[in-house]
């Protein structure tokens, strides 16, 4: 038998965190109500008060609570990042999430006692890198981008010696992350700095003609036909017209599902498994996670995995193993 | 009172409740509306506390299988909820379109707002990060309508409780024999509709063939 993978649940507000624990998570990342965050959604995330009794919920049910402090600080105006780390630390958390080195600096000088992530923000994909941030800054697991095969991942789990993470469902950014400016060549605002791609106050949603038309600041993003499955409207996965065709450029609506390969990450020495979407309800939780709980149990006990039916929740209604299964050179 | 025309509603019991509604004025449910609006800021005052950021919006929130809509201003100075007959009287900060029971099931918690909104069952039009922020005010409480309204109720709770429960099963019932009529009526058509989509794509995928190969032909000529 397996040690099973660690679940790392998304939670956006204290009601999701309880859907997440109460359904099988086993540890729970979130972010504070700014732009510390790759989530700085309106209406989302925590506030100080809100993490504290968040803590006390998840320890008191023998789970985790990891905090997300993975934008990059703002050049001579770092204060919000290093409050969040300090609270956090105050807050009881058991790791924080980071991806910015001034910002893992101050968390080692001023609260050493607190674990450290890498975020998947830090796009670390090689040994080196991770070798790098783990001398510096004693991170003690690493959010491995979504730009490596499980061959490639057992590989650099050979060469590393600390925790490695990967995400497993939900979203799928196709693009470098941490270093993707596209939101902020429409918006001004981008995930790096301010905490969201693609910002809800840019979007908007029309029905024209028969067609749902999306757009974003202004500028079409795509026009879905009748019954067609939608999508949000980000431009790598906009509909552009080249050669007179429309298609898809750079990546289809489509989200990450790569839960029939759990078997196979647990092989490749992953120890934890991270589920995409703080911006999701709790009526996502509730359906994904006793699933992916169910799963995760069968995989480690060396039983064939339940099948899943979770295609309906995915963004454009389809789903990619994306790289981990990677088809193309 | 009138339907959405440009979506089509689900052929349910709520669509038949809508019909059969049609002769009065949605008016009459708006004392009921206010009520249980104040009935949600005393039980989950949290709500309208993160809605605070946004200045006095106005939603209009629309169920396309029901014959009006309502109009919903949550702000701290003038909040209400009323019915609209006419929504094209009203300029709202976003509409927002789904089946009934769908946008119940949004309040609730039970749906899963992003999965309606890719699968073209739930619309939004207008300012989306007002529409955001509702969404994540309404998910971050936990409202469960029929716990909420009764628990308001004092004494007539039990009777009442009761009352709606027996209601809901006929609901349930009249749902399921749609359901087998629905089957009877259109599996056939929907059949028939989908051998023809099987049909035009392997028609397309000719075509596409047949212009590849036309392509590639011109090309040798050119350059022969």
């Amino acid at each position: 038998m397996n040690s099973p993978l660690e679940i790392v649940c998304p939670a956006g507000t204290p009601a999701a965190l309880k859907v997440g624990i109460d359904a099988g998570a086993d540890s729970i990342y979130l972010g504070f109500r700014d732009e510390t965050n790759a989530r700085n959604f309106p209406g989302l995330n925590f506030s100080r008060s809100e993490l504290s009794e968040a803590v006390r919920f998840t320890h008191d049910r023998g789970r985790k609570v990891l905090v997300a402090i993975n934008t990059y600080a703002t050049a001579g105006n770092m204060i919000a990042w290093f409050r969040a780390v300090d609270d956090a630390a105050a807050c009881g958390v058991d790791a924080i999430i980071v991806a910015d080195i001034g910002v893992l600096e101050y968390a080692v000088k001023h609260q050493p006692q607190l674990r450290r992530h890498l975020s998947v923000q830090a796009s670390a994909s090689t040994a080196q890198a991770i070798k790098f941030y783990q001398q510096e800054f004693g991170i003690s697991r690493v959010v491995l981008p979504r730009v490596l095969t499980v061959g490639e991942i057992t590989e650099l789990n050979q060469e590393i010696n600390i925790e490695t993470e990967v995400f497993i469902f939900g979203g799928l950014c196709p693009m470098a992350e941490g270093r993707c400016s596209l939101s902020s060549y429409i918006t001004g605002i981008s995930p790096n700095k301010e905490g969201v791609c693609s910002p809800a106050s840019h979007v908007r949603y029309s029905e024209e003609g028969g067609q749902l038309i999306s757009r974003l600041g202004g500028y079409i993003i795509n026009a879905f036909k009748a019954g067609e499955a939608a999508g949000y409207p980000t431009l790598c996965k906009g509909r552009f017209v080249t050669g007179g065709k429309a298609s898809y450029l750079f990546e289809d609506p489509t989200s990450l599902n790569a839960l029939d390969l759990i078997p196979a990450l647990m092989e490749a020495g992953v120890c934890a498994i991270k589920i995409e979407g703080r911006q999701r309800g709790k009526a996502y939780l509730s359906k994904l996670i006793p699933e992916i709980r169910s799963m995760v149990d069968a995989a480690a006990k060396g039983d064939m995995m339940p099948s899943s039916g979770l295609e309906m929740i995915a963004e454009g209604q389809r789903q990619t193993a994306g790289v981990y299964k990677k088809s193309w050179k | 009172m009138t339907f959405s025309k440009q979506f089509s509603p689900p052929f349910s019991p709520v669509l038949l409740l809508g019909l059969a509604l049609r002769p009065l004025p949605p008016a009459l449910l708006n004392p009921l509306l206010g009520r249980a609006l104040v009935i949600m800021r005393n039980r989950h005052p949290e709500i309208f506390e993160r809605l605070a950021e946004l200045d006095d919006p106005v939603f209009l929130i629309d169920p396309i299988d029901l014959p009006f809509a309502f109009l919903l201003r949550p702000g701290p100075k003038h909040p209400s909820l009323r019915t609209i007959s006419d929504p094209s009287k009203v300029k709202p900060v976003a509409t927002i379109r789904s089946s009934f029971l769908q946008l119940i099931g949004l309040l609730e918690g039970k749906c899963d707002g992003d999965a309606l909104a890719f699968s073209r069952d739930l619309v939004i039009e207008g300012d989306t990060e007002a529409v955001l922020i509702l969404r994540n005010a309404i998910d971050a409480s936990d409202i469960n309508l029929m716990d909420d309204i009764f628990g308001s109720l004092g004494l007539f709770a039990k009777p009442l409780q009761a009352s709606v429960g027996i209601m809901g099963r006929i609901f349930n019932r009249l749902d399921d024999d749609l359901e087998v009529f629905r089957n009877a009526a259109f599996r056939p058509i929907q059949q028939k509709t989908a051998a023809q989509g099987d049909e035009f794509k392997s028609l397309q995928g000719r075509v596409h063939d047949l212009e590849k190969t036309a392509k590639t032909r011109s090309g040798r000529e050119i350059i022969s």
